[in-house]
């Protein structure tokens, strides 16, 4: 274990070079950005600064669609959508009402509360329990589409096909509407910057990295995108309410899906994920389309969509990152928070004679096929309840069943005194539940601390705008991260980890939920001797030190046979027994289970 | 009676335009984007079978085989490279349908054009005149059906091809070639969305767009569908009804979206779709 | 004679980050059939799914006959001529039996002759040829992937515990089955098996897998053979 720890001092150094390149590389682009914007006017000419305007407003909803799509992982074509509402809003008011400063605040008001509604409810229609992202995707093309139709059927209230055109709009110099657009995508920027980068933005990565490890860790993944997607519909909104008092003109093609597709292929070229990248990439295209669509338009979209394609098969994390490798090494960051301990919540709400677990009667049946079948158990805290059987018993479906209410057939599942009904995982997890899977069930593309940060996210609300310099963990997760040695790694890469060394960390992940009850599923499948010992131990004072109730599923029964204050055996959907490891390693009928007529052959020799 | 024609025409019209969709997305599980772009090159075909004053007939053959080498070239340069990253797959698929778009709008132009139909003018079906060639796609919509359930289900190609759909991992255990079967699925499903094109384009015009209308809704309807060919021809009608129900008694406009918004629903409340749960 | 016609040398493979099987080699001569034992979650499958070429091998390498398939994809491997009964999800479910089978094949024209074959094995299929797999039992879903491994006529067989769940006289059959076909073909096969028993009786020598290595191996026919096993599976 010293050579552990030895090996993982090593390597802490070297990230923390690469933290000051990338910070220099992206401060050097803010401040060139914020050059242009302030001296754009003296060095740009007329026609250039026109363009720029509307390449701003653009570039705001490109970032938007980074933050969706980038970030979070949901590809949308609909964000035109908002754009076009928010234009349209400014065009109608002033068109049918004039222009005054009461009419662009209501003008305002409509684009704010009309996005933030439509997208409200789109993302109810996009996001919810099982959803498939191909379907959320798809409804992110009907949206731009419909509002398209609804605006070419409205007749002189919406100006049909040619839109709304010559409305009385702010009557303010281009300089003036430059520095406007160009400080609202300074501001946009800033804030998606601040926010991605927050404790609270890795939870959108996480929800792109695994979203249902997010659900096991009580995140309500559908909760938080409706009010992303809310949040930047707005925001979309704002930003063509800008470009339609701007430009003076608002046609159906700022609604369409050919601009939402746009802004995809956009981000896409720029580098999704990065946020600067669709930012720079809409900027750069929206001019050189501008110049190139008069001279040679039809060779330019073929250049574009092929480079598309091109990006998205060869290069998919995108074009400006490739170009600015110099600058700096693409990563989460060399930032590193200290490790504290986390007082364990006192024991609120709960009866204190109800037992942690209780089954009754749970059923499980796919239309013929019984897998699990009238289960009825009760496990205590501090008890580690082992759960042993051959394959096909159905040791992971009764995991399931305990702890999602959706999934078992009939029967009860009390946690900790709460019955979980048909609740969805996210909520059984705020009974008190804790589930490890077989498969190092974590994020990938986070660091350790970020990990262990977004498993705390029920317990302590992750900030919006700051990374905090502390992580706080029960002493259990604590002790799990120091003796694993993942605390000298505190930097690194999820996927870069060994397998035991991510199985040590779904571990710490789901203790710093402070859970009562912990189902593991083979927590030691594909752990080393050493590995395997460590768990063991860990496990074992999980129940008897800290009051923990596990229940772990295992084939190793030497393992078992260490740590297990309980045996439950199954077979072929029921429980056939229970006991202490003695009395059930030596009873005739689970030797005839696992060894089918092994027993019986050295006695017929 | 109009109601009846309008009704089972426009099923034969969504059947035709899906068909080919369906194949892709059945076997590859992938949302081949580019469908709108196959469905306009189809159009283009029977526009240049037109040009060249040939018969009318011509461009079905013309249009699939044209669809069969593309689907070719797509499937080994951009569906197979993306098989792990479907999402990608259907964006990349998006870009080819605007890439093909362009080409087409380089090579004829972005204008309006139109097509001599096979066949003109009316029959008269219980007294009342309607458009011969609508009429025909009827037939034309059964016969596919018929022709790809064939396929699927009496060919050792179609046996094969649903052992893939339903389990590939075990297809590959017995020595049948996925690889090969996915190749020749997207190929045959592409040749299929560009006859649909050739199919469809008598009916009204042809320009670089034409496509993309469908495009949503031929979606809408695989997602919503079940596994068959024939679950797919229940879908369209089902889904035409209520497209030629609204376009009648509400509008033409809100009728073009009727398929959209309805399966959106329907997948929400019930996300299998028609599929037995 | 006793060439070998399997041999895999030093592979490792496993799932993503997680090693099960470690630098294992092992010999199957021709004609040979070998039982592969050992207690669960002990990398079994995953010998036989890492032959098929489902899993990519870490290192190492495997040869069929001469014949190096490390790198080949499962159809390749088939072709090869190995037959392969997995243990979950062997079965078209939703196709006929008839489809089943004719799927293992590569020639069509060759059904009948090779069905008539095994129709004495396993009488119970010949009138039920278009009946869906997923409504036949458990046991004559057994039944039936060694039927198609039979029809296949492989050079290699890897069964996968094909015994789970069937009552003995049915294992006496499969067992009978198995033996003439090693008796009139010489197939080579590898068994994974929890009976231990039947795989006594149908193969040569045993092996015995902990932790993606083999602890111990010997004869199937040795007076010590069934003790030395059960000291490893002592539950």
């Amino acid at each position: 274990m010293a050579d552990v720890h030895t090996a993982t001092l090593q390597t802490a150094p070297a990230p923390a070079r690469q933290g000051p390149a990338k910070a220099r590389g992206l401060l050097l682009l803010g401040l060139a950005g914020i050059a242009l914007i302030a001296f754009g006017p003296w060095i740009f000419g007329t026609y250039l600064l026109n363009i720029l305007i509307k390449a701003f407003f653009f570039a705001i909803v490109a970032v938007t669609v980074d933050m969706l799509w980038g970030y979070t992982g949901y590809l949308t074509f609909g964000q035109s959508a908002f754009f076009g509402l928010g234009a349209y809003a400014a065009g109608l008011v002033f068109t049918h009402a004039g222009f005054s400063i009461s009419t662009a605040l209501a003008a305002l008001g409509l684009a704010i509360a009309g996005t933030a509604l439509v997208g409200a409810l789109v993302g109810w229609l996009s996001f919810y329990r099982g959803a498939s992202p191909f379907f959320a995707t798809v409804i992110s093309l009907v949206l731009p589409i419909v509002l398209t139709q609804l605006l070419l059927s409205g007749g002189a209230w919406t100006g049909s096909s040619s839109g709304l055109t010559g409305y009385e709009t702010f009557d303010l110099p281009l300089e003036a509407w430059y520095w406007i657009a160009g400080t609202a995508l300074a501001l946009v920027a800033l804030l998606g910057w601040l926010i991605v980068r927050s404790d609270a933005g890795r939870v959108l990565t996480a929800i792109r990295d695994n979203e249902s490890r997010c659900t096991y860790l009580g995140i309500r993944t559908s909760q938080v995108k409706i009010i992303l997607l809310s949040a930047t519909a707005v925001v979309a909104g704002l930003a063509g309410f800008g470009y339609g008092s701007f430009s003076g003109v608002v046609a159906p093609e700022l609604s369409g899906f050919v601009l939402g597709t746009e802004f995809i292929i956009w981000v896409a070229l720029g580098g999704r994920g990065t946020l600067w990248g669709p930012l720079l990439g809409a900027v750069l295209i929206s001019v050189v389309s501008a110049y190139l669509s008069s001279s040679m338009p039809f060779a330019w979209q073929l250049v574009l969509g092929c480079a598309f394609v091109f990006v998205i098969v060869l290069l998919p994390q995108g074009l400006v990152p490739l170009l600015l490798r110099p600058l700096h090494r693409s990563g989460p960051g060399a930032f590193e928070p200290a490790l504290i301990e986390r007082i364990a919540r006192p024991q609120t709400g709960r009866p204190a004679a109800a037992p942690a677990l209780v089954l009754q009667g749970v059923a499980k049946h796919y239309g013929h096929l019984k897998v699990l079948q009238g289960i009825d158990l009760a496990a205590e805290e501090g008890q580690l309840v082992g759960l042993i059987g051959p394959n096909g018993a159905g040791k992971t479906t009764l995991m399931r069943c305990m702890s999602d209410g959706a999934e078992r057939t009939a029967g009860g599942v009390n946690l900790c005194g709460h019955d979980i009904r048909t609740l969805p995982p996210e909520e059984c997890v705020r009974f008190g539940l804790g589930r490890k899977f077989q498969n190092a069930n974590i994020f990938d593309t986070l660091t350790v601390a970020a990990c262990l940060r977004i498993a705390g996210t029920i317990l302590e609300r992750p900030s919006l705008f700051t990374r905090s310099p502390t992580l706080a963990l029960p002493s259990y997760a604590l002790e799990v991260v120091r003796t694993t040695g993942l605390a000298g790694k505190l930097s690194a890469v999820a996927k870069d980890l060994s397998h035991g060394e991510q199985q040590a960390l779904e571990l710490a992940m789901v203790l710093a939920l402070e859970p009562k009850v912990v189902l593991l599923d083979e927590p030691t499948a594909g752990l080393t001797k050493t590995e395997r010992t460590q768990i063991g131990r860990i496990l074992s004072s999980l129940a008897l030190h800290h009051g923990l109730c596990c229940l772990l599923v295992e084939h190793d029964l030497d393992f078992v046979q260490e740590i297990a204050t309980r045996i439950v055996v199954l077979h072929q959907g029921l429980i056939v027994m229970q006991g202490s490891f003695e009395e059930v390693v030596h009873s005739d009928l689970v030797k005839t289970i696992y060894a089918g007529s092994a027993h019986a052959a050295p006695e017929a020799a | 009676m109009v109601f009846l024609l309008d009704w089972l025409t426009t099923a034969a019209m969504l059947f035709i335009v899906t068909a080919g969709l369906m194949m892709i997305f059945g076997v590859m599980k992938i949302v081949n984007f580019a469908h709108g772009a196959l469905l306009t090159l189809g159009g283009y075909a029977s526009f240049v079978v037109t040009q060249l004053r040939l018969d009318p007939w011509l461009s079905w053959p013309l249009a699939l085989l044209a669809g069969v080498v593309v689907g070719c070239v797509v499937e080994a340069v951009i569906v197979r490279p993306l098989y792990k990253r479907p999402l990608d797959a259907i964006l990349a698929t998006w870009g080819l349908g605007i890439v093909i778009g362009q080409l087409i709008v380089i090579a004829f132009g972005r204008g309006v054009q139109f097509v001599d139909a096979p066949l003109q003018g009316t029959w008269s079906i219980a007294g009342l005149p309607y458009s011969a060639y609508r009429l025909v796609l009827i037939p034309v919509a059964l016969g596919l059906c018929a022709l790809l359930t064939g396929l699927l289900n009496g060919t050792r190609f179609g046996v094969k091809t649903r052992a893939v759909i339903m389990n590939e991992e075990l297809a590959r255990g017995l020595g049948i070639h996925s690889g090969r079967i996915r190749f020749v699925t997207f190929a045959l499903g592409a040749g299929i969305g560009t006859l649909a094109g050739a199919l469809i384009t008598p009916l009204s015009s042809v320009d670089p767009d034409m496509g993309l209308p469908w495009l949503v809704g031929a979606f809408m309807l695989v997602m919503v569908s079940g596994h068959s060919m024939f679950s797919l021809l229940v879908t369209c009608l089902v889904f035409g009804a209520c497209q030629v129900l609204v376009s009648t008694y509400l509008s033409p406009v809100l009728g073009g979206l009727t398929i959209a918004v309805l399966a959106a629903l329907m997948l929400r409340i019930r996300p299998q779709g028609f599929a037995h749960g | 004679m006793t060439q070998a016609l399997l041999q895999l040398k030093d592979v490792s493979s496993g799932y993503k980050a997680s090693l099960v099987l470690r630098k294992l080699s092992l010999s199957v001569a021709s004609g040979e059939a070998v039982a592969v034992l050992g207690k669960n979650g002990m990398g079994k499958s995953t010998l036989l799914k890492t032959i098929m070429g489902y899993l990519p091998k870490a290192s190492g390498a495997v040869h069929v006959g001469g014949l190096d398939i490390t790198r080949h994809g499962p159809h390749r491997v088939a072709r090869a001529g190995i037959a392969y009964a997995a243990q979950e999800h062997a079965l078209f479910t939703e196709l006929s039996i008839r489809d089943n089978l004719r799927l293992a094949l590569a020639k069509e024209s060759a059904f009948d002759e090779r069905f008539s074959e095994i129709e004495s094995v396993f009488p119970v299929f010949k009138t039920r040829l278009k009946q869906f797999a997923g409504t036949l039992s458990g046991g004559e879903q057994k039944m039936l992937l060694v039927a198609r491994a039979l029809m296949m006529r492989p050079a290699i067989m890897l069964l996968d515990e094909i015994t789970e769940g069937l009552q003995p006289s049915v294992i006496e059959r499969l067992a009978e089955a198995l033996l003439g076909e090693r008796k009139k073909r010489g197939t080579t096969m590898l068994l994974i098996e929890q009976n231990v028993p039947f795989a006594l009786k149908v193969s040569d020598r045993f092996l015995i897998l902990k932790q993606g290595e083999i602890v111990d191996e010997g004869s199937a026919k040795a007076a010590t053979a069934v003790q030395r096993i059960f000291d490893h599976l002592r539950v």
